[in-house]
């Protein structure tokens, strides 16, 4: 899973260089195999590692506060998105819904790493969610829909139908 | 690409769009805004520009290869490319519809509401309260809208975006305070995501959000007035047509004051602060005149009171202040509409009702010559200023385009007779040709 996004994201970056990976542990985190240099553990290191090499630092935030922020929400990535139960799929969405509201991107006004490994990691939930619930987290519904349309994100995953709006 | 030379005044909404679109497509926009490049008033009415844009209006463009646009939306549609305009007969459609949704929706409230906040347009409560309530109608429709969606059309910036942000750009510096946004969670967080974007920084510069709402800029006002004296009739005809917005009049004048006052929107901002305390309602449209030594009120109080060819006409020529007032003849351009005497008299007496808030600052004696069938009506008028005070207000200019006016040179043996024989309404009216009706006094 982890392999495939990386491999998303090198094509998002445009990164021509075939790099090696492999996984280790029972979580399978990734590992980048650097031939001249020490290999790279975990998904959120490798892939800053990635927008640095392929100088788009700008997908890390363009302000100290916006790489912080940027940070936070790899953090959150790993550590809350990636290892919820079920029943914390809701809360995460609540939480993800709420700072939302007045936000097109996770972090500043454009989009960042932070809004591609989140959108990354939450499309198992979001293609199982049910109409109502995407009603439901609207603010989520529409960001989700705004990431995967956006040029060259999407490459490993299936779009996912946006509501069946009704007009009211 | 499109390359060529935008001109414009500085600070100009309009040209933002096409600046805007300029930043997205990547054209080679030069901005004409100020000299020697572009003057404005002077550069827009010389021959080479008028034979290009023929109504003298800005923003104009005109291409390295000479093509020329005029309207703005033509432009930034010209400078667009094919994302921005929509790339499916869809979504161009729907770019469309918004950039026309941006006309004839959102700037006609927002011009009635923002503009006397910049002290550009006299301040009218009711138009203001009604504008509100249309830019509330407006903004929850676009609430609506981009409760599902992260821009206006597609899932990219268009000029949709570009054109509807532009539009609300003033209402958002200007007016629409916290709490007056708060409603509209969606439209925020659309709006501040565009003005973010480095195309929108690039020409929009840091846009600040309003704090506190705006109000009636009456020091402004009075100042912006001597500029907009003797508004030329042409400019007024040539001004675009077709609005059918109920606001259409209010609309037309504040095109033109807003051409006419490019001023700098820091500085607005500041005045607008301390016109705050100021109550619009009563405020005064000759505030911005020198204080003068004659007392209208007293002349009146004399010429009510006392005889008028003893007391009240010595007394007038003895105080007059020739450079605080004004003296004009009038002169109804349709006589040969009045019917009965009785008829005529209304309207007169109307004209004065209407007139109501003028009073303070004017005083005049208007006469009906004649008989039924065969009458004229003329009158002279004591204005505060040198220029007709009727522009100065809405309420004041239903009637008196329907008269000629002449303004009397003070000194003249003409004048001093006129004032005489009007005042006095007794005398030979030489220039009348038709015995004495009646006379009504606006005091």
């Amino acid at each position: 899973m982890a392999l495939r996004e990386l491999s998303s994201l090198e094509k998002f970056l445009g990164i021509k260089k075939l790099n090696k990976y492999s996984t280790q542990g029972e979580r399978k985190v990734p590992v980048l195999q650097n031939n001249n240099a020490q290999s790279l553990v975990g998904l959120a290191t490798i892939s800053c590692h990635l927008v640095h090499e392929a100088k788009r630092r700008e997908l890390l935030g363009d302000s100290a506060e916006q790489r912080a922020v940027v940070q936070q929400w790899l953090e959150y990535r790993l550590t809350r998105l990636d290892h919820c139960s079920r029943d914390e799929i809701n809360i995460i969405l609540k939480e993800l819904n709420q700072y939302l509201v007045d936000k097109v991107y996770l972090a500043g006004n454009s989009i960042t790493l932070a809004d591609m490994l989140m959108y990354y990691g939450i499309h198992h939930i979001i293609m199982e969610l049910a109409v109502q619930q995407k009603e439901k987290y609207l603010n989520v519904t529409r960001w989700f829909d705004h990431i995967q349309h956006y040029p060259g994100v999407r490459h490993h995953l299936p779009p996912v139908l946006k509501l069946p709006f009704k007009k009211r | 690409m499109a390359a060529g030379t935008l001109y414009t005044y500085p600070e100009n909404w309009r040209a933002f769009k096409a600046q805007i679109a300029a930043q997205y497509s990547g054209a080679r926009l030069k901005v004409a805004s100020s000299p020697p490049a572009f003057t404005f008033g002077q550069t827009n009415r010389s021959p080479a520009f008028l034979s290009n844009f023929p109504l003298g209006k800005v923003p104009a463009y005109q291409g390295d290869d000479g093509f020329c646009l005029f309207e703005s939306n033509a432009i930034a549609h010209y400078l667009s490319n094919d994302a921005l305009r929509g790339s499916t007969p869809q979504a161009s459609a729907q770019v469309l519809q918004w950039v026309n949704f941006a006309d004839s929706e959102i700037i006609p409230p927002a011009s009635a509401w923002v503009f006397p906040t910049l002290g550009i347009m006299q301040f009218n409560k009711q138009a203001t309260e009604q504008a509100k309530e249309e830019v509330k109608r407006v903004l929850t429709v676009l609430n609506q809208h981009l409760n599902t969606r992260t821009f206006l059309v597609g899932e990219r910036v268009s000029l949709a975006d570009i054109t509807v942000v532009c539009s609300l750009l003033w209402l958002y510096k200007q007016v629409l305070e916290p709490a007056f946004r708060q409603p509209y969670p969606n439209v925020n967080r659309w709006f501040v995501t565009c003005i973010n974007q480095p195309q929108f920084k690039a020409v929009l510069g840091e846009v600040k959000l309003c704090e506190k709402m705006a109000q009636f800029d009456a020091k402004k006002f009075a100042e912006n007035q001597p500029k907009k004296e003797a508004p030329s009739k042409k400019e007024k005809a040539g001004k675009e047509a077709g609005k059918q917005q109920p606001q259409q009049q209010q609309e037309k004048k504040e095109k033109k004051k807003e051409e006419k006052k490019p001023a700098p929107p820091a500085e607005e901002m500041d005045e607008c602060e301390a016109a705050l305390a100021s109550e619009p309602k009563t405020k005064d449209p000759f505030a911005h005149l020198p204080k003068t030594s004659f007392v209208l009120d007293e002349f009146k109080r004399k010429y009510s009171n006392e005889d008028t060819l003893t007391v009240a006409i010595p007394h007038f020529w003895e105080n007059f202040d020739r450079e605080g007032f004004s003296i004009w003849y009038s002169e109804y351009r349709f006589p040969e509409e009045l019917t009965m005497t009785f008829m005529s008299c209304n309207l007169i007496t109307g004209m004065f009702q209407r007139l109501d808030k003028l009073r303070k600052n004017a005083f005049a004696s208007v006469i009906l010559f004649g008989t039924n069938n065969d009458s004229s009506i003329s009158g002279i008028w004591v204005f505060r200023g040198q220029d007709l005070a009727f522009t100065l207000s809405d309420d004041w200019q239903i009637d008196y385009e329907s008269y000629n006016w002449r303004k009397l040179d003070v000194d003249s043996e003409e004048c001093k007779t006129m004032v005489k024989e009007y005042f006095a309404w007794e005398g030979e009216f030489k220039h009348v040709g038709k015995p004495f009706s009646q006379g009504k006094i606006f005091k």
